[in-house]
């Protein structure tokens, strides 16, 4: 199978993955992962830059047993949708924590953590990952 | 008004194919539909979703006319993840209403054995937003099972009224010759395979399959001068998308294309839902099962499970579904699967279902699906 990561990939899209730098409408609020110039709900052309806050609360959660090409190494690992303050929501790795902590609702803390080796000589891939807050701040947008 | 038609329809039995390629199992359904040759076809449709992936091959519409002895006739393949057998038909189906074509043959083919365990696992979530979702190892069944999880805890279910689906589609693959798995089983044995993403268990998701499936549509100007022994109008097609990334979608656990699709697809013939008395629909993980009769409103919300229960869509109910076991337990052979559901309802029109046969049925359907039902393709057939 051919290389799951690729050098430009990754570039392209560090902002988002390693600070969740996004792109929102100014007309609906609709939030993007990706530069756009239209809004993918309301096809406003006023889209800007933002950040997402750096916590957020989970939604609901899973664990993956039988893991994809590049995971083979973590699984089982656990992964889960959170959502932040203004609504958008996310899926991602949820880490530093044993799946008995996890509760729905529970607030979380955004962490930049390694997410794949692409084999012995590809990429090493770091992203965002969720875990149960331990630092201290409240939930609030930038938080 | 010009119609479209169904002329000729073959399936192989979906397996793991292991001794053969993509050419040999086309070449092998192709064989089946003997009875419409000789043809002049003015296009053929290909349904693939990964043969540039596992088999290192792409344009496949120039190498399946080759392979069929048809090279000369446009061919063009056609990839929507697991919808692409069903996008391959509408294709058809568009090209005959336009007038450009009266005679198309469609040919679904996959074969998903080539694959490591590891790709098996992470090729269905292409379908998804990769940036959002694969490159974060979350696969397509971790948020199969998270819907799961949020549908259980919206309307407080036991987990038995979304696996008992898996029971129901072995036990209609137990009497279909070309299932993939073809063995009965029980809840107990579902609820106690092991968990894939909790609460996702084995044996409510599908396994690596390869298949072939094959129709020859034509149009109402053509119909008298083809050599057919069975006939079904292909009465309505379309196809509606959503918001990819499903917990996104204003609600999760409503599956809008796929109702957009369906009912659009039956506005065409002018028909009502109760009319359709086989349908087939897209249960690649059981919780689909219960989202799509939902959303496209043969049962309640959260109460599909419940209309299981009591029959409804089994024989002798409201609505049999998948009538050679569905994704299930027939299998899903990815891009082929679509047409293998439209081969399956010609087979239950021309009352040729063997022992899988739904008695005086007169209208059948079909709802494909790619990734979690962002993508949705939706065909009414009526008998010829």
């Amino acid at each position: 199978m051919h290389a799951v990561f690729r050098p430009p990939v990754n570039w392209r899209h560090r902002r988002f993955r390693y600070r969740l730098v996004v792109w929102r409408c100014q007309n609906c609020g609709a939030v993007h992962h990706y530069a756009t110039s239209i809004c993918r709900r309301c096809r406003s052309n006023r889209v800007a830059e933002d950040k997402l806050p750096d916590r957020a609360r989970l939604i609901t959660y899973t664990v993956v047993k039988n893991p994809p090409v590049a995971f083979e190494k973590q699984a089982p690992y656990i992964v889960g949708l959170v959502e932040f303050e203004d609504g958008t929501r996310l899926v991602a790795g949820i880490t530093d924590c044993d799946l008995e902590e996890l509760k729905p609702g529970i607030e979380l803390e955004r962490v930049v953590r390694k997410i794949a080796e692409d084999g012995e000589s590809g990429l090493i891939v770091y992203g965002y990952k969720f875990r149960p807050a331990i630092t201290r701040g409240r939930y609030t947008p930038g938080g | 008004m010009r119609k479209v038609y169904i002329v000729g329809a073959s399936l192989l039995k979906v397996d793991e194919q292991w001794g053969q390629s993509i050419d040999s199992l086309v070449t092998q359904v192709v064989d089946g539909l003997a009875e419409v040759r000789p043809w002049k076809l003015d296009s053929i449709y290909v349904a693939n979703a990964l043969g540039e992936i596992l088999q290192n091959q792409a344009n496949l519409g120039a190498i399946v006319a080759e392979d069929v002895g048809l090279t000369g006739v446009p061919a063009l393949r056609v990839e929507a993840g697991g919808a692409s057998g069903a996008a391959a038909l509408l294709s058809g189906y568009q090209a005959i209403l336009s007038g450009l074509a009266d005679t198309v043959l469609v040919i679904g083919v996959e074969k998903l054995s080539d694959a490591t365990p590891e790709e098996s696992v992470f090729l269905p979530s292409l379908s998804e937003r990769y940036d959002l979702v694969g490159f974060q190892g979350v696969t397509e069944a971790a948020l199969a099972a998270m819907m799961y999880r949020m549908y259980l805890e919206r309307y407080e279910l036991p987990q038995e009224m979304v696996a008992q689906f898996p029971v129901l589609m072995h036990e209609h693959a137990s009497k279909a010759p070309h299932a993939q798995y073809q063995f009965k089983t029980t809840l107990e044995n579902v609820l106690s395979s092991p968990v894939v993403s909790p609460p996702l268990r084995r044996l409510e998701t599908t396994a690596p399959a390869d298949g072939a499936a094959a129709v020859i549509l034509c149009s109402s100007d053509a119909l008298p001068t083809i050599q057919h022994e069975q006939v079904v109008e292909l009465a309505g097609a379309a196809s509606s998308t959503d918001i990819v990334f499903p917990f996104d979608r204003e609600d999760p656990l409503k599956l809008s294309a796929a109702a957009r699709a369906f009912y659009e697809a039956l506005a065409r013939p002018g028909l009502s839902r109760e009319q359709v008395k086989v349908l087939e629909i897209h249960d690649s993980y059981s919780i689909l099962a219960n989202l799509i009769l939902e959303s496209i409103g043969y049962s309640a919300e959260g109460a599909s499970g419940v209309d299981a229960k009591n029959g409804m869509f089994d024989y002798g109910g409201k609505v049999v579904i998948n009538t050679f076991g569905g994704l299930k337990a027939r299998g899903h052979p990815l891009g082929a699967t679509g047409v293998y559901q439209a081969a399956e309802i010609f087979l239950q029109l021309t009352g040729r279902a063997g022992a899988c046969q739904v008695d005086g049925v007169k209208y059948g359907a079909m709802i494909s699906l790619s990734g979690l039902g962002s993508s949705a393709y939706a065909l009414v057939m009526k008998e010829g």
